[in-house]
């Protein structure tokens, strides 16, 4: 099927730096996100045929981010060689100190959980949206969040804890 | 709490923002050459199995008089069997009749079994050192080195839980790999999750048979570690010629791309378990974006692990 470059890079041009923070935040590592992310573009592009006209592409390329976070993180360790586009990577400023502590606790939070706050926190979703794209029941996603944000205050004593109420998530 | 993690959220995109993805032309360039590579690999693949089974038909129409095996000739492999899957053509046997497993004496030391190389018992160690681990070929290097993490060492067996309770000490590690013909810089060919693992004494011969025992009992399961419904189906198939006594086991599930849809070929995963006294050592080989475990390789790295590990023991 033929690819048309220009759409794909349109597409990628608008969607890569929400996927960068949406991979940052599930897979916890800076440098293993980028390179992950590529991984899921790669894979995009390879697809764009069939790919450009699917409803939602940029839902199918959180898909893909999330699967190889999750199932085949041991590849990517060997994509770093083979997909540092540019050579060694920037020199960036040190992340800031809020980051971190969240990346850290995140760390610690399933993946699954990770991913429904990630939806929730950074593409301001709703449950019902979270729980469409996920393909879970959306008492699973109310859940989830929930369960995610008790386990992050937990592990960030400074945050102050509110009552978790379903009205609060959906 | 919802408004500070909220910020904290935001924190963590401005971090994210400093990634430079690079621009989609460069990526694209690299994706379609990847691609490339990946089909002239399968290609050259293809040749060599043709080539091989060419040779081979020869081979076996010769007069046997014509056939001298020198002395310390490895025992051949099994031949790999055609099938209508691609990725199980280069498999080795996934035809062979079921396995009745001979398992020498008792670990440790005490056993020099059929097929083993060695003849001295070995002693059985307490900790494991880095040299306890092969050292990859350069044919096959990627120019990723090793990585010792904390992994599983065997896929799960409908929830079979093998020898942990014996086991003294334990290290891990992942090793990517690629086959000897194809060139440098080309797409890795697979990955090992590689273990060494020392048992209490006499120990380790029971975790085998309790291996073979579990591979047995778990003939097809949902595929470990997947989140769809795809079964896995497992076997032993014959195996001799690895430290005291091997076992080694086949999963083979319906392959799948990334958007779960089914590519048409068979996945084969190959396990080897070794034991040396009481040590053993597992190749767990988990293959490349679909690609399918080749025997050959396998044996070979299984040989590299057994002579490490005598070399180790002394």
């Amino acid at each position: 099927m033929v690819r048309d470059a220009q759409s794909f890079d349109d597409f990628y041009r608008s969607t890569a730096r929400r996927m960068m923070r949406y991979g940052y935040a599930v897979i916890g590592d800076h440098t293993e996100a980028q390179d992950l992310v590529q991984e899921a573009y790669a894979r995009a592009w390879r697809q764009w045929g069939r790919l450009s006209s699917h409803p939602a592409p940029e839902a199918w390329l959180r898909l893909v981010v999330s699967r190889l976070a999750t199932d085949r993180w041991r590849r990517l360790r060997s994509l770093r060689g083979a997909l540092r586009l540019a050579g060694p990577p920037p020199t960036v400023s040190p992340p800031n100190e809020d980051s971190v502590l969240l990346v850290q606790a995140l760390r610690q939070v399933p993946a699954t959980h990770r991913r429904a706050l990630a939806l929730h926190y950074l593409f301001d979703m709703p449950v019902e949206e979270i729980a469409h794209e996920i393909d879970v029941p959306v008492g699973t996603v109310k859940s989830w969040l929930s369960r995610g944000r008790a386990r992050l205050a937990a592990l960030l004593p400074d945050l102050a804890v509110v009552e978790l109420e379903a009205t609060d998530v959906a | 709490m919802s408004r500070e993690l909220s910020e904290l959220y935001r924190s963590l995109a401005a971090d994210a923002d400093a990634a430079d993805l690079g621009v989609p032309e460069v990526l694209r360039h690299h994706t379609d050459r990847r691609a490339r590579f990946r089909a002239a690999g399968g290609t050259l693949a293809v040749a060599l199995v043709v080539v091989g089974a060419v040779i081979g038909a020869q081979v076996v129409t010769r007069p046997p008089t014509s056939v001298a095996v020198p002395a310390g000739t490895p025992t051949p492999t099994p031949t790999p069997t055609p099938s209508a899957s691609p990725s199980a053509s280069v498999t080795g046997a996934p035809s062979s009749p079921p396995v009745s497993p001979t398992t020498p004496g008792r670990s440790p030391g005490t056993s020099t079994a059929p097929g083993g190389t060695g003849t001295q018992p070995p002693r059985t160690p307490t900790s494991i050192p880095d040299r306890a681990f092969f050292a990859v070929p350069s044919a096959n290097q990627t120019g990723t080195a090793p990585q010792f993490r904390d992994e599983a060492v065997l896929p799960g067996l409908c929830g079979a839980d093998i020898g942990s309770e014996a086991v003294v000490d334990r290290r891990t590690r992942l090793l990517i790999y690629k086959l000897p013909q194809t060139p440098k810089g080309y797409v890795p060919d697979g990955t090992y999750t590689h273990s060494i693992t020392i048992y209490r004494a006499g120990r380790a011969d029971d975790v085998l048979d309790e291996l073979r025992q579990a591979v047995r009992d778990c003939p097809e399961q949902k595929l470990p570690g997947g989140d769809t419904a795809v079964r896995s189906r497992q076997r032993l198939l014959p195996d001799s010629g690895f430290g005291d006594e091997s076992v080694l086991f086949e999963m083979r599930s319906a392959g799948q791309d990334v958007n779960g849809d089914p590519t048409g070929v068979q996945d084969v995963r190959l396990v080897r378990a070794i034991r040396v006294g009481d040590v053993v050592t597992i190749l767990w080989e988990q293959g490349w974006e679909g690609t399918s475990s080749q025997r050959a390789q396998v044996d070979a790295d299984g040989r590299r692990a057994v002579t490490a590990i005598r070399r180790w023991l002394g």
